[in-house]
């Protein structure tokens, strides 16, 4: 599963049909893990490479060919097949929003997006937001406002932040608390992220 | 002339790494030919492994290795330390959540697709989970601090008697459940040995860098010189990460058999029960007083949940009714219920929040009793000496954070009656509380390192650990301060044990303990410099006396000659010079108590049809002693503060008594406070130096936040509702 950029896929034209198909083996798979049929359990078939679904994605505005299994996270491949690890997992399981990054420009839990559901879209990660040396708003508002103490939820509340913004909604400080709780800083940094993001969103405008 | 950065709003040195996703975590590095592990984990609280049959997941697509009872990796335990078992090693189950088997494939999803083919059978014993029911045992307590005391004002029989004399009593009793720091990163290591299986490196987050080497050396069986931990960065800790858990010598152990490098991480829901926890505790506080509110005895016991599989023992009292409070009488007793429950640790003023918790809330029903304000109760009550000895305070101006407090806050305005201030459909109520936190230094030797080099720029490295708390960037400032140069001219780096063994990152210690190693080394490396330039055929000052030469920011002068030692070295042809230095307390360790203080002044209100309850402002004033840096001790109030927040509305994570079964093993059911619950806190220190702590008079501030804010918001509730609780969290439900 090596991403290549602009690389030849042998399976062009992938079908959604066929990336559904892909999701129904995994309902299969998955009670036998969660029940843990245990020993008695025939093991999960190996996904056999023909199982594996292309995607051609645009990441961080590099376009990217990368197989797949079906079953992988847009998370997981992020970190996991194309080395970028500024995206975090907290919980694995859309509760702490440490994975936040953009699809089409909208902000999604990268850890309950399924990587194949990415293809021809654009997905942006915390790596993707400056402009060379130039920090993005946001991010220089963060340092500013100190809007991170130990920086792991960090990516996702920028990531967040900025999605906020685009979508209208960061007009008082209630309104940016309201739409910033997905994201979980245990730090607890909350007055300095909304402080940060206030400025930010000046400069963004 | 220079400007010191001390004290000033300095951004974090390595925020540009944490904003733009290039800071590596644990679980961020990258390794040739990595092998991905993943644990499996008891699903019974109390017995033992009938049978184990991992063939399933030996045989699964991608799975390398399967380490279970039947095929285990040989671990030692570290007797008194840590947990006191050793994972694999016996069939014995000691609590539900125990480590009992890790695979290990080529791909993390493979990894963790063959541990949920291995389904154990159990021979199962009935957990003992009762706080309330399982025999109390006395501490054992660590040394110099008793697990219990009592001191009798002369002609007193008894704490009993002494209460009894007393005008006004007070007996409250408290309970909180067992609390988790959910640090955002969860824990994970890569374990990467060299060709000959002598050098390991383990890349994993630590308080504690050297600490958490030599523990996974002593399990794994290796010398301590053969561990070199790697930790820059760390995704929270809060005391998860003062020692290691056994996630690093597992991936060691595993890496060593596979002659491979290992990288695990755990699972959200691993992190509840692989890595301790705070202890749950029942708290019982009787205040005897005059109707003035002068207290003539204090009595606090407890009863804290202590794991049969070890590490901490929690100490409420010792650092919060022990000495916050003037009496005449005063009596402790802080003991343990021993439990089948996952082990505990430290988190977050571990003994102190718990305690100033049951104390504060206890002093407010005190003032509630005597008809006198909460802040005048405890300026009565004020102590100039520790009770029971002659023992005065380094530096103590909490009278002062009262006094400021009440005029930042608006305390004025607070009328004492319950329930009569009244907004629509919320009651609004107004509470405070004392926060009171150690401020020591860490008793051994702390080393730091200092090197000048020859473009001007100075590295200061010291192997602490930065968990969040800006400890990076007081390197940096107290580097630039002592050298008397700009701060973008000094680096920092910490987290490696191959740089000197440096402060722990616990006990809010760091701070005040490097402070007086960084001024030792920059001395130690001036004079390697003016020796240098004495030395040096090259030098302008060859054959001078040292005494002839000063260094002043930046530059060494003599004989009418000034020169930077950037351009001293290029002169000599020297890239650098260097010098480690150590400090330790002296005497003044044992001549005086250490402290920060604070006062907490909180507002709620609570809806009267749902009994939601919401902070809706807080002010924190703080005695820290000299700051060093602004911005980040603001953060570390405010996350402080904030953790108290989630203690008093929040946190719970019942056990189920069956089963032993932690009910909130994922960040939906263990609710932390988030973005919509906290409102704008304000924080103000008073900056007075502490001058017998160090040099820079500079105390620490991590945790003190975190003391008596829980009380200050439930002490703010019963102003508002008329209704006290004394069970955490307090729910809208205990209200209704």
């Amino acid at each position: 599963m090596n991403p290549s950029e602009n690389a030849d896929d042998s399976r062009p034209g992938v079908s959604r049909r066929s990336v559904l198909g892909g999701g129904a083996a995994v309902a299969v798979a998955v009670p036998l893990l969660v029940t843990g049929a245990g020993a008695e359990a025939a093991p999960v078939a190996e996904v056999a490479s023909a199982d594996l679904v292309p995607i051609k994605v645009e990441v961080n505005g590099k376009p990217v060919s990368v197989r797949v299994d079906p079953r992988t996270t847009l998370l997981d491949t992020l970190r996991e097949e194309l080395e970028l690890t500024g995206t975090k997992k907290g919980c694995d399981r859309g509760q702490c929003g440490a994975c936040t990054v953009h699809v089409d420009g909208r902000r999604v839990l990268s850890c309950l997006t399924l990587a194949a559901t990415v293809d021809e879209r654009e997905v942006t990660t915390i790596e993707g937001l400056a402009r060379g040396d130039r920090l993005h708003p946001m991010q220089q508002a963060f340092i500013e406002r100190d809007g991170l103490q130990c920086g792991f939820c960090t990516p996702g509340q920028i990531m967040s932040a900025v999605g906020m913004v685009h979508e209208g909604h960061a007009n008082s400080d209630d309104e940016i608390r309201e739409r910033m709780s997905g994201n979980i800083c245990r730090c607890s940094c909350y007055p300095f992220i909304v402080d940060a993001i206030r400025d930010a969103q000046k400069v963004m405008r | 002339m220079t400007v010191s950065p001390v004290g000033r709003d300095i951004d974090r040195v390595d925020g540009r790494s944490k904003v733009t996703g290039t800071a590596r975590y644990s679980a961020d590095y990258p390794a040739s030919n990595l092998a991905h592990a993943y644990l499996v984990t008891s699903t019974i609280g109390r017995g033992s492994i009938r049978t184990m049959d991992t063939t399933a997941a030996q045989n699964a697509p991608g799975v390398v290795g399967v380490y279970s009872p039947a095929n285990p990796l040989g671990l030692r335990l570290v007797p008194g330390i840590g947990e006191q078992y050793a994972p694999l090693e016996d069939t014995q189950i000691r609590f539900r959540g125990q480590i009992i088997a890790m695979v290990v494939a080529e791909s993390s999803r493979q990894a963790r697709d063959a541990a949920g083919l291995i389904s154990p059978t159990y021979d199962e014993q009935p957990p003992r989970t009762s706080l309330a029911d399982e025999p109390r045992v006395p501490a054992a307590g660590p040394p110099g601090h008793p697990p219990s005391a009592l001191v009798l004002a002369p002609g007193v029989a008894s704490i009993e008697a002494a209460l009894a004399a007393s005008d006004v009593v007070v007996e409250a009793s408290f309970h909180q459940p067992m609390q988790h720091a959910v640090a955002m990163e969860p824990h994970a290591v890569l374990a990467e040995w060299n060709s000959d299986h002598t050098q390991l490196t383990l890349y994993s987050g630590a308080q504690l860098p050297h600490t958490a080497a030599l523990g996974a050396a002593i399990r794994l069986g290796v010398p301590p010189t053969a561990v070199r931990l790697i930790t820059p960065y760390v995704g929270g800790a809060f005391g998860s990460r003062v020692i290691p858990w056994y996630d690093a010598p597992l991936a060691a152990a595993a890496a060593r058999q596979l002659n491979r490098p290992v990288r695990l991480v755990l699972a959200r829901e691993q992190v509840f029960t692989v890595v301790g926890h705070r202890s749950a505790v029942n708290q019982t506080i009787k205040l005897g007083a005059s109707r003035g509110g002068v207290l003539n005895a204090v009595s606090h016991v407890s009863d804290a949940s202590m794991p049969f599989v070890g590490y901490r023992q929690m100490q409420p009292a010792v650092d919060t009714s022990a000495v916050l409070y003037k009496t005449p009488n005063l009596h402790f007793d802080q003991r343990h219920v021993m439990l089948d429950v996952p082990p505990t640790c430290a988190m977050r003023a571990p003994n102190e929040a718990p305690g100033a918790f049951a104390l504060e809330t206890a002093m407010d029903e005190l003032a509630v009793a005597t008809g006198i304000d909460p802040v005048e109760l405890r300026q009565r009550n004020y102590a100039t000496v520790v009770p029971g000895t002659g023992l005065r305070w380094s530096s103590k101006h909490l009278d002062d954070c009262y006094r400021v407090g009440v005029r930042r806050f608006g305390w004025s305005a607070r009328r004492a009656e319950p329930r009569s201030r009244v907004d629509g459909q919320w009651l609004v109520g107004m509470g405070m509380a004392t926060a009171i936190y150690p401020g020591n230094r860490i008793p051994d030797p702390v080393q730091v390192r200092v090197r000048l080099r020859d473009d001007d720029t100075a590295v200061v490295s010291s192997a602490t650990a930065d968990t969040g708390t800006g400890g990076l960037t007081m390197l940096a400032i107290t580097g630039a301060h002592g050298l008397g140069v700009p701060l973008r001219r000094v680096k920092s780096e910490l987290g490696d044990t191959n740089l000197p063994p440096g402060a722990p990152a616990v006990g809010s210690m760091a701070t005040a303990s490097t402070v007086p190693a960084v001024e030792a080394a920059v001395n130690a490396a001036v004079a390697e410099l003016i020796k240098v330039a004495v030395t040096d055929p090259r030098s302008p000052w060859q054959g001078a006396n040292s005494e002839d030469l000063t260094y002043e920011n930046g530059h060494l002068r003599g004989r009418g000659i000034s020169m930077s030692f950037g351009r001293l070295l290029t002169t000599v042809g020297r890239p650098s010079v260097e010098a480690t230095a150590a400090a330790q307390p002296g005497p003044e360790a044992t001549q005086y108590e250490f402290h920060s203080f604070g006062a907490h002044f909180c507002e709620v209100r609570v809806n009267r049809y749902t009994g939601e309850p919401r902070v809706t402002r807080f002010t924190t004033v703080v005695d820290v002693g000299r700051v060093v840096n602004a911005q980040a001790v603001r953060s570390q109030i405010v996350g402080g503060v904030i953790f108290g927040i989630g203690h008093a509305l929040l946190e719970d994570n019942p056990l189920e008594l069956d089963t032993g079964r932690l009910a909130a093993s994922n960040m939906a059911d263990y609710m932390v406070p988030v973005n919509a619950d906290i409102p704008a806190i304000d924080v103000h220190w008073l900056d007075r130096p502490d001058s017998v702590l160090n040099s820079l008079g500079a105390r620490g501030a991590g945790e003190l936040g975190t003391v008596g804010s829980a009380a200050a918001v439930g002490n703010a509730i019963y102003n508002a509702t008329g209704t006290r609780i004394r069970s955490l969290p307090i729910t809208l439900d205990k209200l209704l």
